[in-house]
């Protein structure tokens, strides 16, 4: 196919964009010669990778054609999917990377072969890791395995053997020595260890008693290793098993060594059974038969450390240790760091017990809080201050909390009330000690009540949903940053003016719903029940004196029919609904809220805006468990309209925490003026294909979604959406207050 | 009459149950069977509760009369009802009136899963009445002093809608159980699974390990019941790894990333 052909057709699929013409020929030149098929199946992939970065499909041009080279066909797609998650987790840099070598990152692995990543990983080992510790031992990506008591490391991608089942088996036992390093009690300081200094690590004051203190640690290092495998082998031996005849496969810095140190003969040892003949060396026969003998069998480390101080003694000056790696499932030790974790915990545990001492104490008035950073007015004092706080909180946090936090984007969200994800229990521990700690102590207490108060404040930590993109059939991960955010309760005449203007509706609904309140009733002629049921009973006696089959339905029987609802209505606060829209809207809302309050149904009220994939923000107006109060009207009066209406992940938002609620039937009610739209490219097909697939999986599980619309287009789209019965269309605003209720009444009964 | 006791004599324990004791358990119970005070048992499912019940029952030499509770259960249910015989109205007892009326021992197992209002029946019989109101009858029943009330629930489900009304509760004396220590356990399972002490300790460990698992999605771990199983499973010559899939991971999840991690375990002690 000739260059000209190739654009026109490119440009048909980009369109309406005009992308230059010397990229475009740039990026199709080479794809002239190919063969049509080819040229089909590549330019099939176009519409999905175009709307995410024309960057990045022009590469996929380039990188296309030599792709092939190693793919089948029918392949493409699939590795054009995954190369869109690389360009989302790693840029345009990483996914450059991953076209450039399309055996090893993409065809080895699709084959079971090659390297595996620990995100591929992750979601088995976690939880059997969690299992193995009886808590919650986080994974995170490092350069070498390691563990600092809170977490275990490991690299973030392994490759040492060829298949990747046994690059599996490799990662396994990583994680489950990691484990068992805290279980046999590598880091525990035997107590006639002296203390030199209280900020180091008691291990790392014995190593520095020697003159080569590195040496000594992974002499120790080495020991223990061996003590731990041996304590794998007694409470994992199926473990252990399966990776006897890998272990002797894996790679040993002293294979190239023309001089194998003590460590070298060690680790042969080891791994391939290979020990050395004794008359080795002075020093290499020693840490042979201690490691076989001694400390390889100890239940403690102490043996360890008196094998090391006996070993030092022996090493040649000349002997360099540092040239040999350690193991890979052994990794290194972080021994500072588990100090430091160590000392946090207990400053925090003291810090707790002082605020629980201190908190009849009156707080410290605003202006000392300010004074401490005080470089210019008092709200640049105080935005100072926060900013401080928040880089000493983050430098304080884990590493595995710093990349939880740059995972999900967080640096890109508005800095102030940004607060790191919650999956690591000590972050807020951390800021309070932060604050507290900067001679604020009254002001620790102080914030807690005001962090939530403030003019539309973050109220609990975002969450982070995916999103889903149809053109590739796959979600978009990590992609949004959904924050629930507080409404400020606003006090007018709105509530007093529409329970007037509604005053008779309102009585009429409440009778109406009254009758939707089931409770206890008798049910009659039952094969079996409580009590007998007379009338069946005398017709049965009359019909065997007439000579008729009697019938066996004697019974009466109590049944309760408990109306186990719960129902969220979930309003969109977009632009768009602005004026007529929005009061219509929150008239609705006192409405159903009065008519309601005579029902069990549990309800519960939640507003919708925001700006981009990072600012999805939800407003409570009623939590599930609230009461209808003064707060929850004067909520109501303050919704109004505000940004875009990224609709998905605020359904998402709900499913999840519809997940914590216990009822049979879960209703979810959105209330919306128009199609599902952001600021971003978030619109069109995209925009409702996610929304319908965050429908469907609301639906999975176990909620009803139910539309309600004013938009005239609604018809187009809304049935796709939601499914033909689930929403209507109301043709007039004005009527909205009145037909909600209704609706409510008849989805419900 | 006489059809009754016959009915009554089924519910008696011959033989005695295994039943290995945690703590003081039985000689608290004992003292509440003396002094007439009901017994309220807590703890997860699958740790010994009904077992225990049995073994007392077998003790004290008592018919022991089970009901399992559910969300349907009525008054009548555990009371009594007329029923219709032959074109005539017949009084049958429940089960907890059959149980009164015999001196025997009621055990309402899972009671949180009945409705309120059914459990408030228990109430007089419950204190110090220890009286059984059959309104339908018009009759009140004494309870004899051989009499027993026991109820049984576990209180992690963690739910609102399941738990015990205050006034129901302290009618009771509680024993709290939990799985045994891992050597009884071990003992336990070896015994009533028929394994190796080798084998049964493995088992012991995967089921300690599940139980680890709470924050990671898994509402409850591995019992002593399933280890049981486990063990029956495994002396019927099914190789242990699939007995353990069967009978443990297959049993506790049905999520998948969770089976692939409790296989993990499976295959690491095994």
């Amino acid at each position: 196919m000739d260059l000209e052909r190739l654009k026109e057709k490119f440009y048909l699929l980009v369109a309406p964009s005009l992308p230059n013409e010397w990229d475009v020929e740039d990026a199709l030149g080479p794809l002239a010669e190919s063969e049509s098929a080819c040229l089909d199946e590549i330019f099939a992939q176009i519409p999905a990778i175009w709307p995410v970065s024309h960057a990045l499909c022009f590469a996929y041009l380039s990188a296309a054609g030599p792709a092939l080279c190693y793919l089948a066909l029918d392949e493409l797609s699939l590795w054009v999917h995954t190369l869109l998650d690389r360009y989302e987790t790693a840029g345009l840099h990483g996914a450059q990377l991953f076209m450039a070598d399309v055996d090893q990152q993409f065809a080895r692995p699709l084959r079971g072969q090659g390297c595996l990543r620990l995100a591929d990983v992750r979601s088995r080992l976690q939880p059997y890791v969690n299992g193995l510790a009886g808590r919650e031992l986080p994974l995170i990506a490092a350069v070498e395995a390691a563990t600092d008591s809170e977490a275990i490391f490991l690299p973030g991608e392994v490759g040492v053997f060829a298949e990747q089942e046994e690059n599996f088996l490799l990662y396994k036992l990583m994680v489950s020595f990691q484990w068992a390093s805290l279980a046999a009690g590598v880091f525990i300081a035997p107590r006639f260890l002296a203390l030199h200094r209280k900020s180091a690590h008691p291990l790392d004051c014995f190593f520095s008693e020697f003159p080569q203190p590195d040496h000594a640690r992974r002499l120790f290092h080495l020991l223990e290793t061996g003590r731990v495998l041996e304590f794998l082998r007694q409470e994992l031996p199926g473990l252990m098993r399966s990776m006897a005849p890998l272990l002797p496969r894996l790679p040993l810095t002293g294979d190239e060594a023309t001089e194998p140190n003590v460590l070298d003969w060690l680790q042969r040892g080891l791994l391939r059974g290979q020990w050395p003949a004794d008359g080795h060396s002075p020093l290499t026969d020693r840490a042979m038969a201690l490691m076989r003998h001694g400390a390889g069998l100890a239940a403690d480390n102490a043996a360890s450390l008196e094998a090391v101080r006996e070993l030092m003694v022996l090493l040649p000056p000349e002997e360099d240790l540092a040239t040999t790696r350690p193991l890979i499932f052994q990794g290194i030790f972080r021994l500072q760091e588990m100090r430091n974790l160590g000392m946090k915990q207990r400053m925090d545990k003291e810090l707790r017990l002082m605020q629980a001492t201190s908190i009849s104490l009156p707080a410290v008035p605003k202006q000392a809080d300010t004074d401490v950073h005080s470089g210019g007015g008092e709200g640049q004092g105080y935005d100072a201050a926060l900013i401080m706080e928040m880089e000493r909180a983050w430098d304080q946090l884990t590493p595995f909390m710093q990349s939880q936090a740059q995972q999900i984007g967080i640096n890109e969200m508005p800095p102030p009330t940004g607060k790191p994800s919650q999956e690591h229990g000590p972050t807020q521990a951390v800021q309070e000690t932060v604050s507290a700690t900067e001679g604020r102590a009254g002001s620790a207490i102080a914030r807690s009540p005001h962090a939530g108060g403030r003019k539309g404040e973050e109220m609990a930590e975002p969450v982070v949903y995916d999103e889903w993109d149809y053109r590739r059939k796959g979600f978009r991960k990590k992609w949004c940053v959904v924050s629930e955010k507080e409404l400020p309760p606003v006090q007018n005449a709105f509530i007093e003016q529409t329970l007037k203007k509604y005053r008779g509706q309102i009585r009429r609904l409440r009778h109406q719903f009254e009758l939707l309140q089931t409770g206890e009733r008798f049910v009659r002629r039952q094969r079996e029940g409580n009590d007998i049921d007379i009338d069946a009973l005398v017709e049965s006696r009359i019909d065997i004196a007439a000579g008729l089959p009697p019938s066996d339905r004697l019974f009466i029987r109590l049944t309760r029919d408990h109306r186990d609802i719960a129902v969220t209505f979930l309003v969109d606060m977009s632009n768009s609904t602005s004026g007529w829209v929005g009061q219509s809207i929150k008239e609705a809302l006192v409405l159903i809220c009065e008519a309601m309050e005579v029902l069990d149904d549990r309800y519960a009220i939640y507003g919708f805006s925001g700006m981009r994939r990072l600012r999805c923000e939800i407003f409570p107006v009623k939590r599930i468990d609230e009461r209808y109060s003064k707060t929850v009207r004067q909520r109501i009066s303050a919704i109004g309209p505000r940004e875009y209406t990224r609709m998905a992940p605020a359904i998402r938002h709900m499913t999840s925490l519809f997940a914590r609620v216990e009822a049979k039937i879960r209703l979810l009610i959105v209330l919306s003026d128009g199609k599902p739209e952001d600021y971003d490219d978030y619109k069109g097909d995209y925009a409702i294909e996610d929304t319908r697939h965050a429908l469907l999986e609301a639906k999975a599980k176990g909620v009803h979604p139910f539309c309600i619309t004013i938009d005239r287009q609604a018809h187009e789209y809304m049935a796709h959406m939601y499914g033909e019965v689930n929403y209507i269309f109301i043709d007039k605003i004005q009527r909205l207050p009145a037909r909600m209720s209704e609706i409510y009444r008849t989805l419900t009964s | 009459m006489a059809g009754q006791q016959m009915r009554i004599d089924e519910f008696r324990i011959e033989q005695e149950p295994y039943y290995l004791p945690i703590g003081n358990e039985l000689a608290i119970a004992e003292a509440a069977y003396r002094d007439g005070t009901p017994l309220l048992l807590k703890g997860p499912t699958g740790c010994g509760k009904t077992r225990f019940m049995q073994y007392l029952a077998w003790r004290l030499q008592r018919p022991l009369v089970t009901v399992s509770c559910h969300d349907d259960l009525s008054t009548s249910d555990l009371v009594g009802r007329y029923l219709i015989r032959a074109s005539e109205a017949v009084w049958t007892d429940g089960p907890l009136t059959m149980a009164v009326r015999a001196g025997a021992i009621c055990y309402l197992d899972e009671i949180v899963e009945a409705r309120k209002d059914t459990t408030v029946v228990i109430h007089p019989l419950a204190d110090d009445r220890r009286q059984l109101p059959i309104e339908k009858r018009g009759e009140l029943l004494t309870a004899p002093p051989e009499f027993m009330l026991a109820v049984s629930y576990n209180p992690g489900y963690q739910s609102v809608l399941k738990d015990l009304k205050a006034s129901t509760r302290q009618r009771f004396v509680a024993l709290s159980f939990d799985y045994p220590a891992a050597e009884k356990e071990v003992e336990i399972v070896c015994r009533e699974g028929r394994l190796a002490p080798e084998l049964a300790k493995s088992l012991v460990k995967l089921a300690v390990m599940t139980r680890g698992l709470k924050d990671s999605g898994l509402a409850e771990g591995a019992s002593t019941r399933l280890l049981i199983q486990t063990g029956k499973l495994i002396g019927r010559g099914i190789p242990v790894k699939a007995a353990c899939r069967a009978s443990i991971s297959e049993a506790l999840t049905d999520d998948r990333e969770l089976l692939a991690a409790l296989d993990e375990m499976v295959s690491s002690l095994f």
